[in-house]
C-alpha cells in the first residue's frame, strides 16, 4: 500500500472530468447556499444596520463639531472591516465541521474530487461576503467623508487591507473547522482567537504604550491594520513611515492560507480524529492563549507625578444646547515670592454633577484639554483660551488645575484648582445629521428588498416547500 | 497481496471487487482482521455482522474514505492505490447520509453528476432518469427537506448510481423505514443489480430480507470473517456443523415453552434445552455425545423421542429442524461463536 496517496487523493486527478472542475462546482453550490438561501445575506443585513446606526451617531457627533470627517471615515472603515472579517470567520468555521455535523461531508468525500478542490471551492464561497461588506460600506464612507479626499484613500487602503485580512480570517475559521468534529468547538475556538486579536484595543492607553504595548500592536494583524489605517487616514502619515505595520497582516495571511491549502486540506478526513490530540487541546490552547495574552499585557497595564498661583475664569454659569460652543478664558497669575515659577501645565476637568459626580472625558468635549506655560516671572500672568462643546445633556462643573512641573524625577508638586463654571446642557435635536439618514435607512431596506425578491423567487421555484 | 493494477481469475469472469487481507487498527484496537472476499457483477452480497463487527469500517475502506492498515483491494481492476479512480467506479449510500436541505432532488443529482464529469445537460438528463428509476419523478423539483425518510433513501440510491458504477455499496439502506418501505427498497436493489449488472454490497440487520435478496453473504464478527459463500452454502454449512454438534431445534407455542423444556431435559441423551428467543417459541436442544461418538447414526431415534414426548404431552409442534436453521439462526450462532 506504499503507493497510496495522501488522504485518498490521486496526484493525477485534479479535475472532475469533461465538465466543470470540482472546485468550481463546490464554489457555485456553496455560493448559492450562502446567498440565495440567505445565510450570508442575513448577516450582511445585520451588518448594514450596524453601519447605519454607527454612521448616524458619528454624523450626529460631527454636527456637534467633535469628530472630523477623516476620523469618521476611519472609524466606519474599522467597523466595516471588523464585521466583514467576523462574517468570513464564522462562515469559514462552519464550512467543514458543519458538513460533518449534518452528515453531508461523506457524500462529498466520496466524489472523485481532491480534498484540496473541495476546500478551495468552499473557501472561495466563504470569502464572498467581504467584497459585499465593502460595497455596502462605500455609501456610508462617502457621506461621512463630506467631500474630503480621505474617501478615496479609505477605499483604497481599506479595500487592500481588508482583502488581505478577510481571506486570512476566513481561512483561519476553515482551518479550525477542518480539525473540529463539531461546530460548537470550531466556533468557540475561532471566536476566542478573534476576541484575543480584538482585546488589545480595549486596553487602557497606558497598556498600549511602551515597548511591550507597541510590540503587541505590531504582531497583532488586526491591531496593526487599525494602526496603519488610523495613521495614514487620520494623521496624514506616509506609507514609508508606516510600512512596518503591514508585516503582521501579510505574514498572518500567508501563514494561515499556506497551512490551510498545503497542510490541512489534503488531510481532510470524514472524522477529525487524525488530529485528535491536537484537536482536544484546541479549547485549552485557546484559553491558555487568552490567559498568556492577558499576562503579557499586564505589565503594560501596571505601568503609569508648589503653590503660589491664582486662576481666574471669565465665566461662572452658562445654559447651553448640545452642540453649542462655549469659549472662555483663564488667567493664571504667579503670586509666589521666588523669582520665577517653574513650567506649568494647565488641565481642564469636567465633572457631571448629577448622580455621583462622574468625571467626563474632556477628549469628547474639547479639542484642547491641556495647555502649557513655559514659565512665569514673579507677578506675571498668562491668558489662556478654552473651547468646550457639550455633547450630553445634564449639569456639569468645568474647572481648571494648574500643575507646576516637578523639579526632578523623584520630586512632586502641588496642583492648584480654579473656581468652576457651572454648565447646564439641554438636548438639541436633529433628525438627519450630515445627511446620513437616507443611507443609514436606505441600505438595510434595499438589502431587505433583495431578500424579499429572493424569497419570492424561491416561492415561485419551489412553491410551498420553501416554508 | 494483490499485485499491480489488475487481477485476473483464471478460467472465470474476473470479479468486480476483490479484497485481500484488509486490516484496520485504531491504536491497539483491531477493527478489521484480515478481510478477504470477492464480488461478481450482477450479484448482491450481504455484509452481515453484529454492531462493532467491522462492517462500516470495511465499507469505508472499500469506498476509500479510510485507509487500511494492511491489505489491498481491486475494484473493476483498479488498485486501491488509486482512490480517486476507484471513486469513479463506485456508488455509495453511506449509513445515515445527510442531505442538504435547501436544494431539490434534481439539483442534488445534477451537482453530483457534474462532479463525476458530466456536462450540466447530461447531468440533468441522468438525474431525471434516475429519479424515475427510484420512483421520485413527481418530487424531483421539491426541496429535499420535504422528503420522507424513505424518499431520502431512494434519492441516496439514485445518487449512488449517478456515475454508472460497477460496484454499489449500500450501508443499512432500510434503516428507519416501515416494513413496506423496506420491502420496496430491497426489491429496487435487486432490480438495480440485475438490470445494470452491477455488484451490490448490502449491509443490513434485516436478515430475513437479506436472505431473500442476496446471492452471497459474508458474516463478520469481531473484525474477522466467520462465514462466507452463497446464502444457501452458508446456511447449509452451519446446519451441518450444528448436526455435528448434535443440535436440534424445535418450535412450540410460547406458553408451552417451560413445560416442553422440562419434558425434553428429562430425555436421554439431551444435555441442555435453551430457549432461542422467548417470543418465538424456539428451543435449542443440545444432545450429549454417545459413548461410541457416532451421533449421526442415532439422530433419527433421538428425533422420534423428542417428537413423541411432545405429542404425548399434547404440545403442538410448530417447527422442527436439525441444525442451525435459517440465516438469522446462522448469524446468531456464528457471531456468538465469534465472540466466544
Amino acid at each position: 500500500m506504499s503507493n497510496r496517496k495522501n488522504a485518498g487523493e490521486d496526484k493525477d486527478d485534479e479535475s472532475s472530468g469533461t465538465g466543470r472542475p470540482a472546485w468550481w462546482l463546490m464554489f457555485w453550490r456553496e455560493l448559492t447556499d450562502l446567498w440565495f438561501w440567505g445565510r450570508a445575506l442575513y448577516l450582511i443585513i445585520l451588518y448594514s444596520v450596524l453601519l447605519g446606526i454607527m454612521a448616524f451617531v458619528l454624523a450626529a457627533n460631527s454636527e456637534l463639531d467633535l469628530i472630523p470627517p477623516k476620523e469618521m471615515v476611519f472609524l466606519t472603515l474599522q467597523v466595516a472591516m471588523a464585521v466583514g472579517l467576523f462574517i468570513g470567520l464564522i462562515i469559514g468555521a462552519d464550512s467543514i465541521s458543519g458538513e460533518r455535523e449534518r452528515a453531508t461531508l461523506e457524500g462529498l468525500l466520496l466524489a472523485p474530487a481532491s480534498r484540496r478542490q473541495i476546500v478551495a471551492g468552499k473557501y472561495l464561497a466563504a470569502i464572498s461576503p467581504w467584497p459585499v461588506a465593502l460595497l455596502v460600506a462605500v455609501p456610508f464612507l462617502f457621506v461621512l467623508s463630506q467631500g474630503d479626499p480621505v474617501f478615496w484613500q479609505a477605499l483604497f487602503w481599506g479595500g487592500l487591507l481588508g482583502s488581505i485580512l478577510a481571506p486570512a480570517f476566513t481561512a483561519f475559521g476553515m482551518l479550525v473547522s477542518v480539525w473540529s468534529n463539531s461546530n460548537k468547538t470550531s466556533l468557540f475556538v475561532s471566536l476566542t482567537v478573534y476576541i484575543l486579536f480584538l482585546l488589545p484595543t480595549q486596553f487602557p492607553g497606558t497598556a498600549q504604550a511602551g515597548t511591550m504595548g507597541q510590540l503587541l500592536k505590531k504582531v497583532n494583524p488586526l491591531e496593526a491594520t487599525n494602526q496603519f489605517l488610523e495613521k495614514i487616514l487620520v494623521n496624514n502619515r506616509t506609507l514609508e513611515e508606516m510600512r512596518s505595520w503591514l508585516i503582521a497582516p501579510v505574514l498572518f495571511a500567508v501563514l494561515v492560507l499556506g497551512l490551510l491549502f498545503w497542510y490541512a486540506a489534503p488531510r481532510l478526513r470524514l472524522d477529525a480524529t487524525a488530529g485528535r490530540t491536537f484537536r482536544l487541546n484546541w479549547g485549552r490552547a485557546a484559553v491558555l492563549l487568552l490567559v498568556v495574552g492577558l499576562l503579557v499585557t499586564s505589565p503594560a497595564l501596571a505601568q503609569s507625578s508648589n503653590p503660589a498661583f491664582q486662576i481666574d475664569i471669565d465665566e461662572d454659569y452658562r445654559l447651553l444646547l448640545t452642540g453649542d460652543e462655549l469659549e472662555f478664558n483663564t488667567l493664571v497669575t504667579y503670586t509666589g515670592t521666588e523669582e520665577g515659577a517653574p513650567p506649568l501645565i494647565v488641565a481642564m476637568n469636567i465633572i457631571n454633577l448629577e448622580g455621583d459626580g462622574d468625571p467626563v472625558d474632556p477628549e469628547d468635549w474639547s479639542p484642547e484639554r491641556t495647555q502649557y506655560i513655559d514659565s512665569l516671572a514673579k507677578g506675571e500672568s498668562a491668558d489662556l483660551t478654552w473651547v468646550v462643546n457639550p455633547i450630553l445633556e445634564g449639569d456639569y462643573m468645568v474647572y481648571m488645575v494648574v500643575i507646576p512641573e516637578p523639579d526632578g524625577s523623584d520630586a512632586t508638586s502641588q496642583p492648584v484648582a480654579s473656581s468652576g463654571i457651572h454648565l447646564t446642557v439641554e438636548q438639541s435635536t436633529g433628525i438627519n445629521p450630515g445627511g446620513v439618514l437616507p443611507i443609514a435607512i436606505g441600505i438595510p431596506l434595499l438589502l431587505v428588498l433583495v431578500v424579499a425578491v429572493l424569497f419570492w423567487l424561491r416561492r415561485r421555484r419551489f412553491g410551498a416547500d420553501d416554508a | 497481496m494483490i499485485q499491480g493494477g489488475h487481477s485476473e481469475m483464471p478460467g472465470s469472469v474476473p470479479p468486480v471487487l476483490l479484497a485481500e487481507g484488509l486490516r484496520k487498527s485504531y491504536g491497539s484496537r483491531e477493527a478489521l482482521r484480515g478481510l478477504s472476499f470477492s464480488l461478481r457483477a450482477g450479484r448482491i452480497l450481504g455484509f452481515l455482522g453484529p454492531n462493532g463487527a467491522g462492517k462500516t469500517t470495511a465499507i469505508r475502506i472499500l469506498t476509500t474514505i479510510l485507509e487500511p492498515s494492511a491489505g489491498s483491494f481491486l475494484i473493476d481492476g483498479i488498485s486501491s492505490d488509486y482512490p480517486e479512480r476507484i471513486r469513479r467506479q463506485i456508488g455509495v449510500l453511506p449509513e445515515s447520509l445527510g442531505f442538504p436541505r435547501q436544494i431539490s432532488g434534481i439539483e442534488y443529482l445534477n451537482f453530483f453528476g457534474q462532479l463525476y464529469g458530466r456536462t450540466a445537460t447530461e447531468a440533468r438528463e441522468t438525474g431525471r432518469a434516475l429519479l424515475e428509476g427510484v420512483g421520485l419523478q413527481q418530487r424531483g423539483n421539491s426541496l429535499i427537506k420535504t422528503y420522507s425518510r424513505g424518499m431520502r433513501q431512494r434519492l441516496g440510491i439514485a445518487r449512488a448510481l449517478v456515475n454508472d458504477p460497477v460496484v454499489v455499496f449500500l450501508d443499512e439502506p432500510t434503516l428507519g423505514l416501515d416494513p413496506r418501505g423496506q420491502q420496496e427498497l430491497l426489491a429496487m436493489v435487486q432490480r438495480i443489480a440485475r438490470e445494470r449488472d452491477v455488484g451490490v454490497i448490502l449491509c443490513s440487520h434485516l436478515l430475513a430480507e437479506v436472505e431473500g435478496v442476496c446471492d452471497d453473504v459474508v458474516i463478520l464478527s469481531a473484525g474477522q470473517v466467520v462465514a462466507q459463500g452463497t446464502v444457501a452454502d452458508v446456511i447449509g454449512q452451519t446446519q451441518r456443523r450444528a448436526a455435528r454438534r448434535n443440535v436440534i431445534r424445535v418450535q412450540v407455542p410460547v406458553p408451552a415453552m417451560a413445560e416442553s423444556r422440562q419434558l425434553l431435559e428429562a430425555l436421554q441423551p439431551v444435555s441442555a434445552v435453551i430457549p432461542a428467543g422467548e417470543s418465538t417459541g424456539w428451543l435449542r436442544v443440545e444432545l450429549a455425545d454417545s459413548p461410541d461418538g457416532n451421533v449421526a447414526e442415532g439422530m433419527p431415534k433421538v428425533k422420534n423421542k423428542i417428537l413423541e414426548a411432545l405429542i404425548r404431552a399434547d404440545i403442538p409442534i410448530q417447527g422442527f429442524e436439525v441444525g442451525g436453521g435459517r440465516l438469522q439462526e446462522v448469524f446468531l450462532q456464528l457471531t456468538e461463536e465469534g465472540n466466544e
